[in-house]
């Protein structure tokens, strides 16, 4: 299936995140690669999504999983060459999947050969590469993101003596964005990869890549016009392509980051995610609704990206204090849960394993206005490793059958990157794709027919959003519209079975089609359309005027 | 015939929509207009400090307000409240209306409608709130419901801190009265705010008190009462400052209705209960002790006495059947004492109120005129205590209280006899 031209292709797309070094290992090494994961390229297929977010894989000490990154033009020896990301890609694209790659374009490893000259004199040519001072005063008040590792943003360096900027971990070290020659550098970065054929690139920390003195140094019009510039060149010299924005921050100050629709194409809605599992444990809409209410309209050519779980902690800063404290309480039980504001956890186990709420989070998260992205493994109800540091917990190698190494590696066991889960829930041995293709009311069976659900229709990614208030507040109910095509959304959030009525009398006449099954429900009429529903139910209705 | 449903569909469609909840507010209401919003505005205010993550409604079970009492609780937004409190409602807070059946035969039917939500919505903690209390704060809901929340209680009722002069029905008759026939010292038996328990609110709707002759009269009362018989677990609750609600002398056979006539008419079917107490217990108290205020305050006591001798020289018939012929001697001999000798002794009192509990179940007259006919010989021991402490501390006035309680608690076997003599 060649790839689709059209240039909003990312509107449509069902993204699957996935680290190629946990993915398949086709050398026995321990560590998934790119062959490796090629070779699953049917599975991915088959699944339906039609677009592959890459972790980094780029040549890196691996002290951030990849996100310090030593070279940005090539592959990390471990996952292969760049000749086999270059097959990779060719075969993704004949599947017609699209590639998204990461652009870790805040920060470098201290390992960086960049950083290693800047650091090397006062007068090396690329000194002026990172942000450099003499004290460590400099943008006081400037919130520390990982307070778990870090008392500072500034790092000492017992080499060039002085401090050096980093709002990540001190071995990352921030370029400095007001220094052209690096802004250059990095569209030349950029370059190599879209000439290459790259889809997308999915670009990290961009709040933070410009600093001013007496500013939070977050969201500042110098980052925005660094931004732009990238923007401007993507355009007019490889149209079709798309760049997707990490910037968790509240919708307000998410909104420039699509500037005119001339900055970010996508860009993740970060505020909406621990609502739904806080509407899903309140057994109540408001929180969602509450904040899609306060999310901002975007220009016609940009996208939200909706995700339930990903490669980081279930980030809690863009929440109150008292939600915060809720979502501890419900998800994170055990301290050893949480992780800096967040929470360590994969989807399955955050919602007890249970197969109904895992559903509804999928069901919502396939229906509300933006891209869905999978974290890979979830499609099967992956479990996590809370013993593992840091966030290693969710980044466990995929489980592909019961077999050794549940079919993700040959190699011993001593010498794989991490342990597989080995739970009797979690476990490979119970949840893997083989057993779970062989069962025919499997999770994985369910996500591919929501998937195929989803993609039956254009709006999902592109339609228009109307919430109804049904009195019933456990009940979550919105029509999308895009055109004449109109659908009916209807999620019951309680655990328990539910009566509601909807105000459809601006569709009276409307027959009610159920999505999945088919099946027709009663036209609408003059009085309340009830339904029941049950427990963590969700309806698709497309509403057709026959 | 199976009896008729008191909730409307309209209502039960509300219910149907808040579904399950944790904190259940009741807030009955009859023409409240101009203190409903600001009441509304403080059990939100409540609810979000101190119970942000329940699941919490407001009934307002209506009397069929003409000055739009039901529109502005409903109409009370939480982001009203939001604000100026830094509060943060973390899931949807409902506040609904009905109307509930408003004649004169159901005077209990707010509280009816409320416990049936309740029985509805199944919540581990309700409350009552007045729609009249001037200084109502945020906190008390907090302290009538963390009771019931957290330690397990049924019933919490208030301790207010009252002025001296404030709530004589209850210091000098409901509260000595309960506690000597009862044996447990609750303050405030009937109040129009406490918490409960669904499971006593769910137990009390089962009972036969609805429809009775005393026509629902008081049955906030016959509710402590019954979570006393239940042995159900009841504790005080010290809310504060207590505004005096100014209410005409003509008030007075209402509201003996509600407290002595719902006891007197609690006394029959719980007599296995009180019949075999003796003395008195002290029930758990959270909060500080309550105290009275001293500061001045007009009162009419002349008027008082006035209505307590015009009542002696017009109910002399009435009282022949109700009194005993010594106690009626001693009564009209009081009638002759001028102004500075008055006193009703609290030892006459007592018997007084024993022999009008006692007429009660033996009906010898129409129970309502027998009610009625209480009233002035009350306000002639409302002279009497306002009197004996117009000019003392604090705490003299509560051991005037305590000596009165006392002196029910003494003469309890003269109740006794005189139930038995009835039979």
């Amino acid at each position: 299936m060649p790839l689709n031209r059209d240039v909003l292709w990312y509107k449509d797309a069902i993204i699957y995140q996935v680290h190629v070094r946990a993915f398949h290992d086709s050398n026995g090494d321990g560590i998934g690669d790119f062959q490796g994961l090629e070779g699953k390229l049917d599975y991915l297929e088959e699944l339906g999504i039609n677009a592959i977010w890459l972790m980094p894989f780029f040549p890196s000490p691996l002290r951030d999983d990849g996100y310090d990154i030593a070279d940005y033009n090539a592959v990390h020896s471990s996952y292969g060459t760049l000749e086999d990301f270059r097959k990779f890609l060719g075969s993704a694209h004949d599947r017609g999947i699209r590639v998204i790659i990461e652009l870790v374009s805040n920060h470098t490893s201290d390992q960086h050969p960049w950083f290693q000259e800047s650091r090397s004199s006062q007068d090396n040519p690329r000194r002026d590469w990172y942000v450099w001072s003499d004290t460590d005063t400099r943008y006081k008040g400037v919130r520390i993101i990982f307070l778990d590792t870090e008392t500072s943003n500034w790092a000492w360096d017992p080499i060039s003596k002085s401090f050096y900027w980093h709002r990540f971990f001190s071995h990352q070290p921030d370029l400095n964005y007001d220094n052209p020659a690096v802004r250059e550098q990095m569209w030349n970065v950029m370059k190599f990869w879209l000439e290459m054929g790259v889809d997308a690139f999915r670009l990290d920390a961009v709040p933070y890549l410009v600093e001013r003195e007496g500013t939070n140094c977050e969201n500042l019009p110098e980052t925005h016009d660094v931004l732009k510039e990238l923007r401007r060149k993507l355009d007019e010299h490889f149209p079709g392509r798309m760049l997707l924005a990490e910037a968790n921050q509240w919708p307000a100050d998410l909104r420039p980051y699509f500037g005119d629709g001339d900055e970010f194409h996508m860009a993740f809605h970060f505020p909406l995610m621990p609502r739904m599992f806080m509407g899903l444990k309140l057994e109540d809409r408001k929180p969602i609704t509450e904040i899609l209410q306060q999310t901002p309209e975007i220009p016609p050519s940009c996208q939200w990206s909706l995700f339930l779980r990903n490669h980081d902690e279930l980030t809690l800063e863009m929440v109150t204090d008292m939600e915060r404290d809720y979502m501890y309480d419900m998800y994170a039980g055990s301290k050893t849960m949480r992780l800096n504001l967040g929470i360590r956890r994969r989807l399955a186990p955050l919602l007890d394993n249970d197969r109904r709420r895992i559903e509804l989070m999928n069901g919502m998260l396939m229906s509300l206005p933006g891209t869905p992205i999978i974290y890979y493994g979830d499609e099967i109800g992956m479990g996590d490793n809370i013993n593992l540091g840091d966030r290693n917990g969710v980044r466990t190698p995929m489980q592909w059958n019961g077999g050794g190494n549940g079919g993700f590696s040959t190699a011993a066991l001593e010498r794989l990157y991490a342990h597989l889960i080995e739970d009797p829930v979690y476990g490979y041995p119970a949840v893997n794709v083989l057993r779970q293709k062989a069962s025919e009311h499997s999770l994985l069976n369910w996500m591919q027919s929501i998937v195929a659900v989803r993609k039956s229709t254009a709006v999902f990614g592109r339609g228009s959003i109307e919430f109804l208030y049904p009195a019933n507040h456990r009940i979550l109910a919105y029509v999308r519209r895009l055109g004449n095509e109109v659908v009916l959304v209807v999620n019951n959030l309680s655990s328990t079975a539910q009566a509601v009525e909807l105000d459809l009398r601006r569709y009276k006449g409307n027959i009610l089609i159920e999505m999945f099954g088919k099946n027709i429900f009663p036209r609408v009429g003059d009085l309340p359309y009830l339904l029941t529903m049950g427990p963590y139910q969700f309806y698709w209705f497309r509403l057709r005027l026959i | 015939m199976a009896e008729e449903s008191y909730l409307t569909d309209d209502f039960l469609r509300q219910l149907m929509n808040v579904g399950e909840v944790d904190i259940l507010v009741g807030l009955p209401t009859h023409n409240n207009a101009k203190t409903v919003g600001s009441i509304v505005h403080t059990i939100q205010s409540g609810i979000l400090r101190g119970f942000p993550r329940e699941r919490a409604v407001i009934i307002n079970a209506d009397g069929g307000s003409r000055d739009g009492t039901p529109e502005l609780v409903t109409g009370v937004s939480i982001d009203d409240v939001r604000p100026a409190s830094n509060l943060q409602a973390l899931r949807t807070l409902h506040s609904i209306s009905t109307k509930y059946a408003s004649s004169p035969r159901s005077a209990s039917g707010a509280f009816r409608t409320i416990l049936a939500a309740a029985e509805l919505l199944r919540p581990k903690a309700c409350v009552v709130m007045s729609p009249e209390s001037a200084n109502i704060q945020p906190e008390w809901l907090s302290k009538l419901l963390r009771p019931i929340f957290d330690e397990g209680f049924d019933l919490v009722t208030p301790i207010y801190r009252r002025h001296k002069f404030q709530g004589l029905l209850i210091t000098n008759l409901l509260y000595p009265m309960t506690r000597a026939l009862y044996g447990l010292r609750i303050r405030e038996a009937y109040s129009p705010e406490f918490g409960f328990s669904g499971r006593l609110g769910s137990q009390f709707l089962g009972q036969n008190v609805w429809n009775d002759e005393t026509e629902g009269a008081g049955v906030e009362l016959r509710f402590t009462l019954a979570a006393i018989t239940g042995k159900y677990r009841i504790c005080q609750s010290f809310l504060g400052d207590k505004d005096r609600i100014e209410r005409p002398a003509i008030d007075l056979v209402p509201a003996l209705r509600q407290t002595a006539g719902a006891l007197f008419s609690a006394l029959e079917p719980d007599f296995p209960v009180w019949s075999v107490v003796t003395g008195s217990q002290p029930a758990t108290a959270t909060g500080s002790d309550q105290e009275v205020l001293l500061k001045a305050l007009r009162v009419n006591r002349k008027r008082l006495r006035e209505m307590f001798l015009a009542g002696i020289a017009e109910l002399e018939s009435v009282f022949q059947s109700i009194l005993s012929p010594s106690t009626l001697a001693e009564l009209q001999s009081m009638a002759h004492l001028g102004e500075e000798e008055f006193r009703y002794p609290a030892e006459l009192w007592v018997r007084t109120v024993y022999e009008f509990a006692a007429s009660y179940q033996k009906s010898v007259i129409s129970r309502d005129h027998i009610i009625q006919a209480l009233a002035p010989l009350f306000r002639g021991r409302m002279f009497t205590f306002l009197t004996e402490n117009r000019n003392v501390s604090a705490g003299d006035v509560e051991k005037n209280i305590e000596d009165l309680c006392l002196e029910f608690e003494r003469l309890k076997p003269y109740l006794l006899q005189l139930w038995k003599t009835r039979e």
